[in-house]
């Protein structure tokens, strides 16, 4: 057996290998469509700080997907989980502000998880240039059916013999719940799970009675009524929960959400924040992205780089002072 | 039941657009799961805006092909390169390398793919007839289930290491070490993190499978100098004898009800089920094997398949009944669903039969595709062996970095894999299995964090586990298990006569079944170790300690 009839498979493999490094790069090959070194003249990378297949990561495959008509140029989306999303966002805040490297931001990086993890570890606005808001997404309180709990009053009776599960620590979930408790003077016990699909799993299985988790992930179980919508965290209703009351109505000002942003590194050039700007903007308003947000029970929040600073870093604020006050521990050294 | 629905499934599925998207997932799986690290989640994840603008059932159908197929894939470079591409094929990499080895890699990818095809198959059939039915089980399983759960899998790798029980143990130890790596779930605090970012959540397996495995078979190799074209490669058939399948078929039989079972529950049983099926399979073969455990008993492989398919196909069932997605890969398929404007819930199966019963019909098809396919594509495959070390080694290496890199776009990942792989090396070298360190490392973060989950919903009292019954179950069972043969041998080293065997440690012969050489070889490993380049070979699949507090050395319970 001559070698060279077979390394034909392992050559195989390696042209196959770059075929899979390719779909991580989908899209990584342009038609040069704008010329004269005009912005933008090559693909923009979008990086995001989740898994695949997560909220963020399916939000910013949706904006990429209207890249190539906004922009003439396709934007390859690249995942960098870990902590919670701030390897990504560090490593695009260190990149040159040429427009090339976008991240997508979730506001409880800057705003919960900031409140946990040591100084040098945290985000900070500072290092990015926020271009656009995007999206918001809703916190909910679900009770287990069997429980018969229908409102927040409801647990509040049952105070001290409930077990109540999070998404984890330092998330918007585990935030919300805990102010909410705290302030509706409910005793039980936290049970952290790594996100909230094992936390609502719980909820179904009667293993915790209540737990706090995104709408898209609740909606299936709230429309078969194995899970009881109580309490949204935002500061209105949910436009596809009409019924279920926000904290704020029941009287517990506690406006807590998963706000999303497209952010570049900070000190970019006016031109190209513009160019970004109307691009994301064209993007926003088309038909497919719009069915997107529906379908995942988001709410549109397209406001300005400037306005998401200012509303974000209020919430930072908010937030560290309403942990103070109340005398949560969230967890981490910090807190 | 009513069986309309089901046969409606067929019809659908027979539609053109639906058998094109079946077998293009079910190749484009089986391509990627060939290719270590990108696992089927982040693919599924990546190719999902293609089917933005397919319709739902062509999509899932898809969708679901892409996973088993990658499940199926990710054994090819087990067996031949020791090379795991997911956690699953991990435990095929310990019987079917050293097949390979021994020049059977067509044996063993052969076995591979028809116990992968049965369990498959057979999952698919049982899933039609009881899926309502058994789908609150999934519910039952809470952290205190799990916690039960896991500690029989610890105790089951336990026996999975080769060679000395102590260095099994000691490389056991550092795997669930490991596992403590990155921030407390529970606490928030940051634990041997060393101040390093990429380390806030902790290590991921594949790179840790990709090194110690992998890589340290390659730098193992390079220290047998240039010699290493002799690696003899027989000409051997690629359809399993009928021999060969009646050795199989307890274990495929064992395996598929394990997978089955544990497939079924949400958060990991998927994973756990090809070890447990291994585990298994070495406690009821030991000394009854043609090849002894460890040196490539083809149980070892037909077992872990059958189960890592079945579970791969019953963990849709959770999704599909109640819209739980039970692991990573079903979370990404449940988002898939979503944009398709379906809502994966109880009610999925009522008003979507369609598309339950087409993706769930679809699978009979793809595994037919994968065994199919696998049959002549394996002949080829089994080539890649006669390539000279000298060529192919660097490739592999190349390969190994790149998956690694694809994992999450950081090149931290890389160092991962060559830090292990050199961890790997030297534990080879030195007579440690690495296979220990790896499955300890995955049921780790499991046991701890449903543990404390455990504690966390009842109080800190420990005694209110009794007011579960599944668990009060498994944890019995872990007793059984643990004590039987500690009883067992204690009385037999004190009554001889009554059981009539002989007294342990004088001699091996006769008294539990266990043939006299394998534990011979046992306890001469348990000095120390014969010589760096066949630490591992020289290896019998015993591993029996002799003393009655080892529960791991027990062969018959």
């Amino acid at each position: 057996m001559s070698w060279c009839s077979c390394s034909r498979r392992p050559l195989a493999a390696v042209v196959a290998g770059g075929l899979s490094l390719g779909l991580v790069a989908c899209g990584g090959v342009t038609d040069g469509a704008v010329g004269g070194g005009d912005y933008p003249a090559e693909p923009i990378t979008l990086t995001v700080g989740q898994e695949p297949g997560g909220s963020t990561d399916l939000i910013a495959r949706a904006l990429a997907e209207g890249a190539q008509d906004a922009f003439g140029v396709s934007m390859p989306v690249e995942n960098q989980p870990g902590a919670n999303g701030a390897i990504a966002t560090q490593q695009v805040a260190n990149q040159n502000p040429d427009g090339y490297e976008l991240t997508l931001l979730n506001s409880t990086l800057i705003t919960t998880t900031a409140q946990v993890v040591p100084e040098e570890e945290a985000v900070s606005m500072d290092d990015l240039d926020v271009i656009m808001g995007l999206s918001r997404d809703d916190y909910i309180m679900v009770a287990n059916a069997d429980t018969g709990y229908e409102s927040v009053e409801d647990v509040e009776a049952d105070s001290g013999d409930i077990s109540y599960g999070t998404a984890g620590i330092g998330t918007g979930s585990q935030l919300a719940q805990l102010l909410l408790f705290e302030e509706a003077g409910i005793e039980g016990n936290e049970v952290p799970f790594d996100s909230g699909a094992p936390a609502l799993t719980a909820v179904m299985g009667g293993q915790v009675d209540v737990a706090t988790v995104q709408v898209g992930e609740a909606m299936p179980q709230i429309e078969a009524g194995t899970a009881t919508p109580l309490v949204i965290f935002s500061d209105e209703r949910n436009e596809h929960l009409e019924d279920v009351p926000t904290a704020v109505e029941e009287g517990y000002d506690i406006p807590v959400a998963q706000y999303r942003a497209v952010a570049m590194p900070a000190d970019a050039p006016e031109d190209v924040k513009d160019t970004l700007r109307e691009g994301f903007e064209e993007i926003a308003a088309t038909e497919d992205y719009q069915g997107f947000n529906d379908e995942n029970y988001l709410t549109p929040e397209e406001i300005s780089g400037e306005e998401v600073e200012e509303q974000w870093t209020g919430m930072a604020d908010e937030y560290a002072q309403r942990i103070e006050e109340n005398g949560l521990d969230l967890g981490g050294e910090d807190a | 039941m009513d069986f309309t629905p089901v046969i409606q499934g067929f019809e659908v599925l027979l539609e053109p657009e639906n058998l094109v998207f079946c077998l293009i997932g079910v190749i484009a799986g089986m391509a990627i799961g060939v290719l270590p690290g990108l696992g089927p989640a982040a693919t599924i994840a990546i190719l999902l805006p293609l089917t933005y603008s397919m319709d739902p059932i062509p999509s899932i159908i898809m969708l679901a092909g892409i996973f088993y197929g990658g499940s199926y894939g990710s054994t090819v470079t087990a067996v031949l390169l020791k090379l795991p591409g997911e956690t699953s094929s991990a435990v095929t990499a310990l019987e079917g390398y050293p097949l390979a080895q021994k020049g059977q890699a067509g044996k063993a990818l052969g076995v591979g793919a028809v116990s992968s095809f049965v369990g498959g198959t057979v999952s698919i059939v049982v899933l039609t007839l009881v899926a309502q039915a058994i789908a609150g089980f999934a519910l039952e399983f809470g952290p205190p289930e799990y916690t039960a759960l896991t500690l029989l899998g610890i105790m089951l790798v336990a026996t999975i290491g080769n060679g000395s029980k102590l260095k099994a143990l000691a490389a056991a130890a550092v795997g669930l070490l490991l596992a403590t790596i990155g921030r407390d779930a529970f606490t928030g605090e940051l634990r041997y993190t060393a101040g390093n970012l990429e380390l806030t959540d902790g290590l991921q397996f594949v790179p840790i499978a990709m090194g110690v495995f992998g890589l340290a078979e390659i730098l193992h190799n390079l220290e047998r100098r240039r010699n290493a074209t002799s690696m003899p490669v027989a000409t051997d058939r690629v359809l399993p004898s009928k021999s060969t399948m009646q050795e199989s078929a307890g274990s495929i039989g064992r395996g598929g009800v394990l997978g089955f079972l544990l497939g079924l529950l949400p958060g990991g049983g998927a994973t756990v089920s090809a070890m447990a099926s291994y585990g298994i399979e070495k406690r009821l073969g030991k000394g009854k094997t043609k090849t002894p455990f460890g040196r490539g008993a083809i149980q070892g492989v037909a077992g872990p398949e059958t189960a890592n398919s079945a579970a791969a196909t019953s963990s849709f069932v959770p999704l599909l009944t109640l819209g739980i997605p039970a692991n990573a890969t079903m979370a990404v398929m449940f988002s898939a669903l979503l944009i398709q404007g379906i809502t994966p819930g109880p009610q999925l199966m009522t008003t979507d039969p369609d598309l339950v019963w087409g993706v769930i019909n679809s699978m009979y098809l793809g595994n037919m595709v994968l065994l199919i396919l696998a049959i002549p594509l394996i002949g080829l495959f089994v080539r890649i062996l006669y390539v000279r070390t000298a060529i192919l080694s660097p490739i592999i290496v190349l390969i190994v970095c790149i998956g690694a890199f694809t994992i999450s776009n950081r090149i931290f990942e890389v160092m991962v894999v060559i830090v292990f792989g050199v961890l790997g090396y030297l534990m080879k070298k030195y007579g440690f299995d690495p296979a220990p360190l790896v499955l300890a490392f995955v049921l780790g973060s499991l046991l701890e964090d449903n543990f404390r989950r455990s504690l966390l919903m009842f109080d800190g009292d420990v005694t209110r586990v009794t007011g579960h019954p599944i668990a009060m179950t498994l944890l019995g069972v872990f007793l059984l298990v643990v004590l039987v043969p500690i009883v067992v041998k204690l009385v037999k080293s004190r009554r001889p006569d009554l059981i009539g065997g002989v007294p342990t440690g004088v001699s091996a012969k006769g008294d539990d079944g266990s043939d006299g050489a394998d534990r011979g070889a046992g306890n001469a490993n348990g000095g120390d170790s014969d010589g760096p380049d066949h630490a591992v070979d020289a290896r019998t699949g015993s591993g029996s300690g002799d003393g009655p507090s080892s529960p791991g050395g027990s062969d018959r319970t």
